[in-house]
């Protein structure tokens, strides 16, 4: 039986994180503006500081290679692993001078430039933690009032695919806090899968139809084809990026390389894009996510597979909902391919894993609603 | 450009070279060269071709075997898939081709000669797929044969200059003892599953080089070489399955043999008489749906079960449920129960009194929520005139201004509406016609009591007479299943496939290959330490690992030399530039 109070709760906590996710997404559009305020010559000082104190930073390492090894008399050396210790990591005190002389000049780092009490982004940050907070205990309701995994129709696959994309996205941030940078590209297109799901994918919680029903294929196909969406999703946000600071970069270089002191591209957009990372560690992000989001998607298809044949007798039947995530798993290979090809690495490799989300985006949209299949469960 | 991604493996012939570092960083850039594969041997793809028919061949083939041609045949297959998705395919759903092609005329031929409508099987499309697997062959034989060679190498050489590699680490340590050090770097390697190769060098140099890794390249080529196992299950499938489709009305049994089927395909090298001798009576069939009141849209179906009684061969009858979703598996077969719909139990006697139809009679539900259904019922044997019946059943059902339809699909108040024709039904003219179809225009309809056009509307129990005498009855409800019986002897082999491609993916993609030096050389009161590597694959870890490996070596040496420095001599790379946090992982 469905629990309609459960139910209307769950809706009330994703309206709710809506609203969150609005004022977070304002809130790290404010702080990328704020810092697009700053004039490039501004910018040079930050990055001649950064230099030298790197040039610190080294110092204090390599004399802490020297303190340490003086405290060490003895050690045993086979009890030290390699990987795993670290250089700065030596000294608790020198660690953190090395940080403090890093948060300031580094750009990607929005924490040291606050002009005391909390950072834009700081302050966005923790938004859209509470409004992912918010998103997932209505998921959870969602699950709870229909007693049955929340992934049965397109609102609830929406919505889900929405929750892991942000609890990704958080949770890759809290160690790499250059990350947070990226909050309003992420957040965006989060706000926008959410906006759709309630107002157009939106359809009252019920029971599962027989189709869904005494298979934990369920759980499994659609678990992993959700994550598979999520980290398509990121991986395109991060692909973008990369283009775009691809184009930045090269626009800058052709003014420096035309002998100017203070090169300027694409004005206050420009000054954003100088605050996220550069586009070969885009680039190297982009490829992380993508490789793990291949690996998904080709469970995704085997466990479709394996239900399809539990279900309708056959494990492949060019189904529309099937041929289309051959279709993205084959662009992914490509993608893959293409980084390793010379000639189509870089922005050209990136094209194609943004013809892969294109291909997720129609696969989850028009495929679902159009496109007259075996996979009819949008609910719609 | 990232110098992480662009660290070009070398050539294989290159690793005997004393410089093979070097040379790797001197092709870095260079374009298009990918790792490890023999095309960087200097059998580009664009080298010009040599002369004649025979190098004429040689080019087209590496050509075809090159990864640029992978990576188009890839989107040609990506985009060729994409019509098959757009227009009805006649293996998926013929009736709506057939639709299709009347609605679009001279268009719908068009696409139809093209083979818009079998795009899976089409030339087009399997010519892309058969050139991308033999392109895939291509290219993976002569790299099993490289890999093979490299699995059995020693590590390559130490370069001789160490400072231009990734997290490059000098360190003086006064009094330390050479031998000592390259021990414990060697031990240290060792354990961390780093092939390692210990060298003396010249000018009394000593230096360990170690590897890792080179389980990346076998799962690559695990990943493509499953790829193409596949492949093979899958024609292997093809053609040695079978698939057939039964309607069983509930009280009655079914046999496997070909005979009872509906319809039934099979592949080129299937065998009849491999098919399992199993039989089964459909003892219920239940279903339920949404009722008004509850939550979701009324009349939705919430489960539909099946109980049958079984015998496999060799083995006792048993009961079982059949579900959507739970098929029956007998070693050769699995069912799955895939439709439902009403048998109404219908008596017909012509006017001469003879019975001419009796029994249930399997209705096609026309795909609406009420589950109306088409009643085709053919008495060729009534006399005067073989007599047709028509209509509608509906299991709750109304007669209104929008004609017969049945408003929920459980049978809470059944009802038929029919109209009988009689004529010659063609069925002598020796072209197979469908059971569930049938031509009125040449019929005429036979009035009713009073002799005028009559639909007749039945509740279970009743009975009609016609002006000519003929009567119609409803004498009951039954329910039938509709099932496939399908099996495919390669299914398991193409999942296992699968899955081991699968596992050659996650080594290939998520196991960083690396190379680590670490030299020894005699300092002015003790010994110089080296240490760098060499990523071959997206390895941001690197840097850290190399640099702690440092630490560690320095530390252990007697650590009683305050003053002694690492000196890190590397160009600020990508790693140190980008955030603390980075290097620290
Ligand atoms: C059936 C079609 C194919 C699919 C689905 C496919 C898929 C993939 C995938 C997903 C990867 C990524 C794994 C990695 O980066 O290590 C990969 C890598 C690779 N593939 Fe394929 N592949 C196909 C055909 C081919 C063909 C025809 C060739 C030969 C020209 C080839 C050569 C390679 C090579 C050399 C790599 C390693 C690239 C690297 O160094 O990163 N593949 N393939």
């Amino acid at each position: 039986m469905i629990n309609e109070q459960l139910a209307e709760f769950s809706n009330l906590a994703l309206v709710v994180a809506i609203v969150l996710f609005v004022l977070a997404l304002i809130g790290f559009g404010a702080d990328l503006a704020g810092t697009s305020q700053r004039r490039s010559d501004e910018r040079l000082a930050a990055k001649d500081r950064a230099e030298k104190g790197r040039a610190d930073a080294r110092e204090l390492q390599a004399a802490s290679v020297g303190a340490d090894g003086a405290g060490a008399v003895g050690s045993d050396v086979s009890g030290a692993d390699v990987p795993e210790t670290d250089v700065t990591e030596i000294s608790a005190s020198d660690a953190a001078a090395v940080d403090v002389v890093a948060a300031d000049a580094i750009p990607g780092d929005g924490t040291g430039s606050a002009s005391g009490g909390m950072s834009a982004q700081r302050f966005a940050y923790l938004l859209a933690g509470a409004a992912t907070a918010l998103l997932t205990l209505g998921v959870v309701c969602r699950a709870l009032a229909t007693q049955r995994v929340p992934w049965a129709n397109m609102y609830e696959f929406a919505t889900t695919s929405a929750a892991v994309v942000m609890i990704a996205f958080l949770a890759f941030s809290l160690q790499r806090r250059e990350l947070r940078g990226l909050g309003t590209f992420v957040v965006g297109p989060v706000l926008i899968l959410l906006l759709l799901a309630q107002t157009v994918w939106i359809v009252p919680a019920a029971a599962l139809t027989p189709s869904l029903q005494n298979s934990h294929w369920l759980y499994i196909h659609i678990s992993v084809a959700i994550m598979a969406t999520a980290l398509s999703i990121l991986g395109a946000v991060v692909a973008s990026l990369q283009l775009l600071q691809a184009k930045h970069e090269s626009g800058l270089a052709q003014k420096i390389a035309a002998g100017e002191e203070h090169p300027e591209h694409w004005g206050r957009f420009g000054h954003v894009m100088d605050r996220l990372p550069s586009s070969s560690v885009l680039e190297s992000l982009s490829f992380r996510i993508h490789s793990i989001a291949f690996v998904t998607w080709t469970f995704t298809l085997i466990f479709g597979a394996i239900w399809a044949r539990d279900a309708w007798g056959r494990f492949w039947g060019w189904d529309p909902k099937e041929v289309w995530t051959f279709i993205i798993w084959i662009i992914y290979a490509a993608y893959l391919h293409a980084r390793a090809t010379g000639g189509f690495r870089g922005s050209r490799a990136a094209g194609l894993a943004l013809a892969g989300f294109v291909a997720v985006v129609f696969n989850y949209t028009i495929v679902n609603t159009v496109i007259n299949g075996l996979h009819s469960y949008s609910g719609l | 450009m990232d110098e992480k991604s662009t660290s070009t493996d070398t050539a294989p012939g290159a690793e005997k070279n004393p410089s093979a570092g070097e040379r790797a960083s001197r092709t870095e850039g260079a374009a298009g060269s990918w790792s490890s594969k023999p095309e960087v041997d200097g059998r580009g793809p664009t080298k010009a071709p040599s002369l004649g028919l025979r190098g004429t061949l040689l080019f087209l083939w590496r050509q075809l075997t090159s990864m640029q041609t992978a990576l188009i045949l890839l989107m040609l297959l990506a985009i060729a898939a994409v019509p098959g998705s757009l227009y009805p395919q006649r293996s998926v759903n013929p009736g709506l081709t057939d639709t299709f092609l009347e609605e679009n005329g001279r268009w719908g031929e068009i696409l139809d000669a093209l083979g818009f409508f079998e795009v899976f099987s089409s030339p087009w499309f399997s010519a892309i797929y058969l050139l991308l697997f033999v392109s895939l062959i291509g290219c993976i034989v002569p790299r099993v044969g490289v890999h093979l060679r490299q699995l059995r190498a020693r590590p390559p050489r130490t370069p001789s200059r160490l400072t231009r590699f990734t997290g490059h680490t000098r360190v003086e340590l006064p009094g330390a003892e050479r031998d000592e050090l390259i021990e414990s770097a060697r031990r240290i390697l060792h354990r961390s599953r780093y092939r390692t190769e210990v060298r003396e060098e010249r000018g009394g140099a000593v230096s360990v080089s170690a590897e890792r890794g080179l389980l990346r390249e076998t799962g690559n080529l695990l990943f493509h070489i499953a790829l193409v196992a596949v492949l093979i299950c899958i024609a292997g499938g093809n053609l040695t399955n079978y698939r057939g489709q039964i309607t069983v009305i509930e009280g009655d049994g079914f046999s496997n043999s070909l005979t009872q089927y509906d319809s039934f395909s099979s592949g080129a090298w299937f065998d009849e008489t491999d098919m399992p001798d199993f039989r089964f009576t459909l003892a219920d069939f239940r279903a339920t749906y949404v009722q008004p009141g509850e939550s979701g849209k009324v009349g939705e179906p919430r489960s539909f079960e099946a109980d049958i009684q079984v015998t496999a061969p060799g083995e006792e009858q048993e009961s079982r449920t059949l579900q959507v979703n739970k098929p029956l598996h007998v070693k050769g077969a699995s069912m799955f129960l895939l439709g439902n719909g009403y048998a109404p139990e219908i008596t017909v006697r012509d006017s001469e009194g003879t019975v001419v139809a009796e029994g249930p009679l399997i209705t096609v539900p026309m795909g609406d929520t009420g589950y109306t259904s088409q009643v085709v019922l053919k008495a060729p044997d009534a006399r005067p005139e073989q007599l047709a019946v028509v209509g509608f059943f509906m299991p709750t059902g109304t007669i209104d201004d929008q004609g017969p339809r049945s408003l929920y699909p459980d049978a809470l108040d059944p009802q038929l509406a029919l109209t009988v024709y009689q004529g010659d039904l063609g069925l002598d003219s020796g072209i197979p016609s469908n059971a569930y179809e049938v031509d009125v225009s040449t019929l005429t309809q036979v009035g009713g009591e009073d002799g005028s056009p009559v639909l007749i509307r039945l509740y279970p129990g009743q009975e009609y007479t016609l002006a000519d005498g003929t009567t119609v009855s409803f004498d009951g409800l039954r329910r039938y299943a509709a099932f496939d019986i399908a099996h495919n002897p390669f299914e398991i082999w193409t999942l296992i496939s699968a899955l081991t491609a699968v596992a050659g993916l996650v080594l290939s993609l998520f196991i960083p290959r690396r190379r680590v030096w670490v030299r020894v050389r005699p300092g002015a009161d003790g010994a110089v330490l080296e240490v760098a590597g060499l990523a071959r694959s997206d390895d941001p870890a690197l840097e850290g690992d190399v640099r702690s490996l440092a630490t560690t070596l320095s530390q252990a040496q007697d650590g009683g030399r305050a003053g002694t420095a690492a000196i890190p001599e590397d160009r600020p790379s990508r790693a140190t530039d980008d955030s603390p946090e980075g290097s620290a992982q």
